[in-house]
Formats: C-alpha cells, sequence, structure tokens
C-alpha cells in the first residue's frame, strides 16, 4: 500500500466521518441557543440544561429506553446467532420456509409489522408495555443480526465443524469453543446494530407500547411535533457525550490490559 | 456479562411494577404541559403515566385494537369525540365531580357536538387561519382563502400537512362546505386544489412554528397556537382570520371505557380546570380555552392577543370540523393522493 | 451422538417457535387482513375479497411504486459509492485502531434519528449553517434553496442509512484473503484488474446485503422525504401510513403491504439468480 493512497484513504475515512458528526455537533451547539423555536443562532444560554435537570419524566423514559435497548439486543442476538448456525450448519425440513419468514421480516415495512404484532399481541392478551415492546424489539431486530452473522460464515470452512466433531467435541462446546470465538466480531457488530435500532425505533413502538412504560424514542417523535425542543437537544448532547467518554476510557483500559 | 444482565433485569422489574396510586393519561402531543402534569403530581400524590400521540387515528386504533389497554383520560378532537362516543367506547362524565367546570363560558359548555358535555370536558381549542411574514408580503392584501392561489406566491406557500384541513380551504373558497360528504363536490375541490399546487412549497404538521419563525416559510396555512409561538419568536409574523370562514376544531378529554383509576381521572379534569392551571395550559401551548377566569392570570400582552383570543365577530365566521362517513374519507384520501402526485 | 442432538433440537426449537408466533402468526393476521372487506365499527370483517387487490392495479400505486423505487435506487447507489471505498480503507487501517473506528461510525445513530434529521434542517435551511457559511466566504450571493427539494431526502437518506451498507460491506472485505492479491501482483495484475477480477466479485455478498439493508428502509421510512422534502410527494412508506393511520382501512394497507413484500421478493430473486450465474455464494 502506497503512502499517497493511505493519505487518499484517511482523507476519505476523515470526511466521511465529518459528514457523519456535524449534525452531532450541530445538535450540541443547538442544546446552549437561547431560542426555544428558532434554529438560528440567538446567543448562549444554559436554560434547557437546567429545565432537563427537572425533567424527570424524560430521564425514566431514556433509562426505559436504554434496559430495553440492552434486553432487546441481547436475546436478539443470542437468538439470531442461533439461527444463523441452524442455517449455515443444519439440514433440516422446512429449511427454506424458515428462510422465508426470516426474509418477510427483512421487507415487510415497520409500519406494518407494528400494526400486525398489535394484532397478534391483542389476539393473545399480551399487556401493552415492557413485554410487548421487548417481544417486538427482538422481533425486528433478529433479520439483522441473522444477515450480519451469515454474512461472515459464508468464508468459515465447514469442515472446522467436523473436525471438532472427530476430536469428540460435543455440540456445546463446539458452540462455546469454535463457533462463538470465530463469529465474535459478527456477534458484536449485531449485538451492537440490535441495540441501535432498538434505541432508535419509533414506528413499531408507536403501536406496541402502553401507558406504563414510555420509552425516549416516542416521547422525542412526540415532542418534535411543536419542534425539537432544545431541552432534547440537551438531553441528546449529555447522552453523546456520556457514549463518548464511555468508548474512549473502554478503549484505552482494553489497550492497557493487552499490554500488560 | 452474565452477572450484569441479570442485575438490569432486577432493575427493571422495579420499573415495570409501579404502584397502583396511578393516572394513565394519553392525549395530543403539545396539548397539555409538563408543568401541569408535575403540579398535578405535586399536589395530589398520584404519579401520572403520560403518553401522546399526533393523529385521532392512532388513539382510535389503539383503543379498537386492545379494547383500551389501560388509558383513564382520552383527548379525541370534537369530531373523533361524536365517532366515539356513537360507538360506545366512552363513559358519561359526572359533571358533579368536576365543581371547577362552573369558570368556563356557556359558549364552552354547550357545544354542537356534545350539547349537554355528557361525555366530554373542554380542554383547548383552535382555529386554521392565514399567516404571513410581514417583511416579505404585505398582510394588508390578504383578505381570504383565495388570496393564497396568487401567482406571484410561486413555490411560497406552507399548507398544514392533512386532509381535512387542506381540502376545507378549497372548499370554502368554492363557497362550499368544508364537513361535505359530496362526492362531485370534493372533486371540485380536488380540481380548485390543483391549481394552488405551483404554489405549494410544503406540507407540514411538525415544527411548523420553527419553520415559520425562521422565514423557511413565509406565507400558509397554520393554527393559531403554532402562529402564535411563532409570533413570539418572530414579530414579523401576522396571522389572518380569512372573511370567506376558516374551520375551527377542539379537542376534549374525555374518559374511555374500561378506565381503572377513575377517581384520579376526575381529579385530574378538575384539576385542569382550576384557572390558575388552566392558565399555564394556554400560555405554554399557544391555544385558547373555554376557561373564562383563566385569563386574568395571563401577561397583559396574551390576553389582548388577537392570535390567541378571537373576537366574536371574527368567530362567527367559524366553522366547526365535523365527522364525516369512511366513505367519505377515502375518497378525499384518494384525491389527496392525487394531489400529492401532481407536481 | 445422542447428545449432539440437543443442540441442534434446542436451536431449531427456539427459532422456529420464535419466527412462527411472531412471524408467521402476524404475517398471516396481515394477509387475512388484506382479504377482509373494510368495516366502520370493527376496521374489517367478513366476507372475504380481493378488491383491496384489485384497487392497488391503479396507475397512481404504479407511479407511487416507480417514484418510491426510483429515490431508493438512488440512496442505495450513493450509499455503495461512499460506503465501498470507506469499508475498503477501514481494512487498510492500522489495526490497533479499527474497532475504535468501526464504534466511532455507530455513535451518531445513538442519538435519535429524529433529533438529527432536525439538525440537517439546521444545517440546510434556508439561514442554515451551510448558506451561512457560503455567503459569508462569498461562493455564493443568495441562500440555496435546499431545504424541501428532493436533494434533501436524498442527503437525509444517505446519513441515516450509510452504516448499513458499510457494515456488511467491512465484515465481509475485512476477511479477504490477502495472498490472493499477493499471488496476483506476482503475476503482474495491475491494481485495477486486482480489484475487478478478486476484490470486487468476493465482495458481492457483502454488497448485495448492505443493498438489502438499504433499498427497503429507504423505501418505507417516511418521516424523512416528510420533514426534509417537505412531504410533498407521496412515498410507498407514507401511503401505507397513511392507509393505516388516517384512512384507517387497514384491509388496504395490508393489501399494500403484502404487495410490497412480493415486489421486494421477486426483486431480490431476480436478483439472486444472475449472481448465481456469476457463480458467486450468496446468503440464502
Amino acid at each position: 500500500m502506497s503512502k499517497n493512497q493511505n493519505k487518499l484513504g484517511n482523507c476519505f475515512l476523515g470526511s466521511t466521518y465529518a459528514f457523519l458528526y456535524l449534525p452531532i455537533l450541530i445538535l450540541i451547539a443547538l442544546s446552549f441557543n437561547n431560542a426555544r423555536y428558532s434554529t438560528t443562532w440567538h446567543g448562549f444560554s444554559w436554560q434547557w440544561y437546567s429545565l432537563l435537570f427537572q425533567d424527570t419524566d424524560l430521564w425514566i423514559s431514556a433509562l426505559h429506553s436504554l434496559v430495553l435497548g440492552v434486553t432487546a439486543g441481547c436475546i436478539s442476538t443470542l437468538l439470531g446467532t442461533l439461527a444463523a448456525i441452524a442455517l449455515f450448519r443444519f439440514k433440516f425440513q422446512g429449511k427454506s420456509l424458515l428462510q422465508g419468514l426470516i426474509f418477510v421480516l427483512i421487507v415487510i415495512p415497520d409500519i406494518v409489522l407494528g400494526i400486525a404484532l398489535l394484532m397478534l399481541f391483542s389476539k393473545i392478551q399480551v399487556p401493552l408495555g415492557f413485554f410487548s415492546l421487548l417481544l417486538a424489539h427482538i422481533t425486528f431486530c433478529l433479520p439483522f443480526v441473522i444477515v450480519t452473522i451469515f454474512g461472515r460464515m459464508t468464508h468459515i470452512d465447514k469442515n472446522i465443524f467436523e473436525a471438532a466433531k472427530d476430536l469428540g467435541a460435543s455440540e456445546f462446546i463446539i458452540f462455546f469453543k469454535v463457533t462463538i470465538p470465530m463469529l465474535l466480531p459478527a456477534i458484536i457488530a449485531g449485538l451492537l446494530l440490535s441495540f441501535t435500532l432498538s434505541f432508535d425505533d419509533v414506528m413499531i413502538s408507536y403501536f406496541v407500547s402502553g401507558p406504563s412504560f414510555e420509552i425516549l424514542p416516542l416521547k422525542i417523535f412526540a415532542m418534535a411535533k411543536l419542534g425539537i425542543k432544545p431541552e432534547l437537544n440537551a438531553l441528546c448532547t449529555i447522552i453523546f457525550l456520556i457514549t463518548i467518554v464511555t468508548t474512549f476510557s473502554a478503549q484505552l483500559f482494553l489497550r492497557k490490559n493487552k499490554h500488560a | 456479562m452474565l452477572k450484569y444482565f441479570i442485575c438490569l433485569l432486577f432493575l427493571f422489574s422495579t420499573l415495570v411494577y409501579a404502584d397502583d396510586n396511578v393516572l394513565n393519561l394519553y392525549t395530543w402531543s403539545g396539548d397539555i404541559p409538563d408543568s401541569v402534569i408535575r403540579a398535578f403530581e405535586k399536589e395530589t400524590h398520584i404519579k401520572v403515566n403520560y403518553s401522546t400521540y399526533d393523529s385521532n387515528e392512532t388513539l382510535y386504533a389503539k383503543l379498537l385494537a386492545i379494547k383500551n389497554p389501560g388509558y383513564d383520560i382520552v383527548q379525541p378532537s370534537s369530531y373523533y369525540l361524536t365517532r366515539m362516543r356513537d360507538q360506545g367506547m366512552l363513559l358519561p362524565i359526572d359533571k358533579t365531580k368536576i365543581p371547577n367546570l362552573k369558570y368556563l363560558t356557556q359558549t364552552a359548555l354547550h357545544p354542537s357536538y356534545d350539547p349537554e358535555r355528557k361525555y366530554s370536558v373542554p380542554c383547548l381549542w383552535g382555529v386554521t387561519g392565514i399567516f404571513v411574514n410581514k417583511a416579505f408580503y404585505d398582510p394588508s392584501t390578504i383578505h381570504s382563502w383565495k388570496d393564497l392561489w396568487q401567482k406571484k406566491y410561486n413555490n411560497q406557500v406552507l399548507l398544514i400537512d392533512d386532509v381535512r384541513e387542506v381540502f376545507s380551504i378549497s372548499l370554502i373558497t368554492l363557497g362550499l362546505s368544508p364537513n361535505t360528504s359530496q362526492p362531485t363536490e370534493i372533486m371540485q375541490a380536488y380540481q380548485h386544489l390543483l391549481l394552488l399546487r405551483p404554489n405549494i412549497k410544503l406540507f407540514a404538521t411538525d415544527a411548523v412554528a420553527s419553520i415559520v419563525t425562521d422565514d423557511d416559510a413565509t406565507i400558509g396555512m397554520g393554527w393559531n397556537g403554532d402562529i402564535f409561538k411563532a409570533h413570539q419568536g418572530n414579530s414579523n409574523i401576522v396571522f389572518i382570520y380569512p372573511q370567506d370562514g376558516f374551520v375551527a376544531w377542539a379537542d376534549d378529554l374525555a374518559i374511555p371505557k374500561g378506565a381503572k383509576h377513575l377517581n384520579n381521572a376526575y381529579k385530574f379534569l378538575n384539576f385542569i380546570e382550576r384557572p390558575d392551571i388552566n392558565a399555564k395550559i394556554i400560555a405554554e401551548e399557544g391555544y385558547p380555552t373555554g376557561n373564562l377566569a383563566a385569563r386574568a392570570y395571563l401577561p397583559k400582552a396574551m390576553q389582548s392577543s388577537n392570535i390567541l383570543f378571537p373576537s366574536d365577530a371574527v368567530m362567527k365566521h367559524a366553522i366547526w370540523q365535523g365527522d364525516i362517513s369512511d366513505k367519505a374519507i377515502s375518497l378525499y384520501g384518494h384525491y389527496w393522493e392525487l394531489l400529492k402526485l401532481a407536481a | 451422538m445422542k447428545h449432539n442432538n440437543y443442540f441442534k433440537v434446542f436451536t431449531l426449537t427456539s427459532i422456529w417457535a420464535w419466527l412462527s408466533i411472531f412471524v408467521l402468526l402476524s404475517f398471516c393476521m396481515t394477509l387475512i387482513a388484506s382479504l377482509l372487506t373494510p368495516n366502520e365499527q370493527t376496521i374489517f370483517s367478513l366476507p372475504f375479497t380481493l378488491s383491496n387487490y384489485t384497487q392497488l392495479f391503479n396507475l397512481i400505486y404504479v407511479k407511487i411504486f416507480l417514484k418510491s423505487l426510483y429515490l431508493a435506487l438512488l440512496c442505495t447507489s450513493i450509499c455503495l459509492l461512499l460506503g465501498y471505498p470507506f469499508a475498503y480503507f477501514l481494512t487498510k487501517t492500522n489495526e490497533k485502531y479499527r474497532e475504535f473506528l468501526l464504534i466511532l461510525l455507530i455513535i451518531p445513530f445513538w442519538t435519535s434519528s429524529l433529533i438529527r434529521t432536525y439538525a440537517i434542517i439546521a444545517i440546510i435551511k434556508t439561514k442554515g449553517v451551510l448558506n451561512t457559511l457560503l455567503i459569508s466566504l462569498g461562493i455564493i450571493h443568495h441562500p440555496l434553496q435546499l431545504l424541501f427539494t428532493n436533494t434533501a431526502v436524498i442527503i437525509g437518506l444517505v446519513y441515516n442509512l450509510l452504516p448499513f451498507m458499510i457494515l456488511p460491506l467491512y465484515a465481509n472485505l475485512e476477511k479477504h484473503d490477502q495472498s490472493l492479491i499477493e499471488a496476483a501482483k506476482d503475476l503482474g495484475a495491475t491494481k485495477f484488474t486486482i480489484f475487478k477480477r478478486i476484490t470486487l466479485p468476493l465482495s458481492m455478498p457483502g454488497i448485495i446485503s448492505g443493498a438489502i439493508l438499504v433499498i427497503l428502509p429507504s423505501m418505507t421510512l417516511f418521516y424523512i422525504p416528510d420533514l426534509l422534502g417537505g412531504a410533498k410527494s407521496l412515498l410507498l412508506g407514507n401511503l401505507i401510513e397513511y392507509q393505516f393511520l388516517t384512512a384507517h382501512n387497514w384491509s388496504q394497507g395490508s393489501a399494500t403491504s403484502m404487495l410490497l413484500t412480493l415486489l421486494m421478493g421477486l426483486l431480490l430473486i431476480v436478483y439472486w439468480h444472475s449472481m448465481k450465474k456469476t457463480n458467486t455464494k450468496e446468503f440464502s
């Protein structure tokens, strides 16, 4: 790899990251803007932060979303990994039906899945609230996990599993000692992806949420009706800073551990 | 990893099972300010679970599909109120439990859609009119809806992203009723709207106040609450009540069948009709209410705002939005699709 | 041997159970709903009818579909043009930082997409950051009218969907066998030939996964065309949303979604067939 190409690559990466982060910088700036509706600059103000710290409902819904995202992310990653393994390794009856179902899940528009699940929950009497949201989120995250993990599997040599079997490993051992380590990057990617999707989903949650469990995206969706309240920008700024600090420190921590 | 996971599970099991002294409130976004809810919680120690929706249809769908998932108070618009009442989705209101109703005007207590207020408690109402940015156009040249059709407003006009609202301006211009279900009239309205098409810059219901404040749209139709907020941020914004008539609507509160916390619901209904609390709703949301005593609690500038409180003379031109049949709705929808595709 | 079966049984049961309850059952309910007669009181009722489908074979809906498809294809191609080099260069960075760079890619998406969409509006609006910057630099004299145009919609869609293209592409490019490329180099192949004959065919599965993940949401995400495009044209997502929520014609909405699902399916099947001819293995 020539130096020039390296430079070009770094430039390209840099400008794409800039594209992705520019709106974030703008929303951080707007969280200090001294205006309720205008999004042009009207002077510096802390007022939205002091308002935010009084607004317990917003914090509770953020916490709800975090809990929901982590739970849905973990369960859908687990289930998705199993599904990808089943599709990749096993021969069984109805395999194409299973693939068809996953395919349906991918192509079905969010709003339709939301309404279909609402109909389903009313038929099987799942109360609308945390559990209905959890079930729905796991379901719509599932195909993303499966696609991510399956994409990595296609390059794995199937003989590895045979070899492990010949050496006397049980399927559970193969799962934990062979499959998981080989797929780890894809599993982590699937986990991050499903958390991200769950943390940001409006359309499906809109239908399957109930009065007792308010989540952040819905709260934002409702509040945005009137134009984004700078208070929301303030909340997003804080969440953003927390993620940045956590990511950086985790990175530093991991690197130190590696050196030790 | 597993340990953390179990900890998390414990954490939200405490979150999911809240105590029983609660009120499940499901209203339009931007109709009841957080400060009112917080004041209610503080005074009564009732925990309010507050969620919002942004179309009557969503409310209707949720109540219909699940047979009330637990809401104690809902807020259908006037024309949905009649629909839900007729389908037996609402409980009758016991007015003796809401003594603060005495602060309301007679007009608010006897609306055409629920003359004796058997199923609803007034919350707020609004009108749809024309807004103009003085820095760009002379407001004195604009009097009625038909002025929006002028050629000079090419690619400038903001319309509310709502079928009924948009068709009503066309129907009014043609001298027809905005509550019509007549297929020929609806088609006429559509053809007239096609002529408006080149002038349309955007359709919007979200963040209208921001769009108008920052000059991203300088003329168009808007709800008085949105324009009131925009006017506060940009004094160039003027609100005009069209002389040929305009639509008015109300978002009232009601108790759906299956509500479990009736006592708390009545406490809340009475609470929001208390003048000092009602004034908070007006001041923060920018819409008028039928509560006369509340106006004394507003700043002077607001009391005299003609955007917020249209005079009786102006309100003579108001036409209340009414329910129409599902058949008519789908016809409106068909022409709405055509209108949006006619680029 | 018996012991080995437990794992298979466990895996298959769990995934089957989940998918049949939450996908098969709800899909069947949508299918049934699409065949019922719309009704004012109970949303839909018997008798069964095909009219919800026949109504869809109307010039309006064909127009809406083609328009949505055009926008989605445009968005997918831009995502690919941006995402491919991005994923490629990412694999060339120092391994020490790569994980970190990947996480950096996802972090913006932990901020609500709605809020970021409003931030994009703040950038491109008439009195926005971009116009202010360009005018103060003297590049333009009149503000650009970007907001409420198709360009704004494309910017918004690409912004929101780019990672869905990059992640599968990166996952694929990362495990390409470098020795193949070395061998080709030794045999005197130019960079272009290497890319065309080795890298590109090998990365086809990644491209397809990415394209699937981008094209579908870009057809049905409705709030981005609404907010950035000024809701001036109707896309499939808007249509379905409209049929369900405003017209509360759930049967018609279900029928539209069924047809969309079917068309998407056909599109992918055609694609896979052409892929199989070029002899590439693929997510099946």
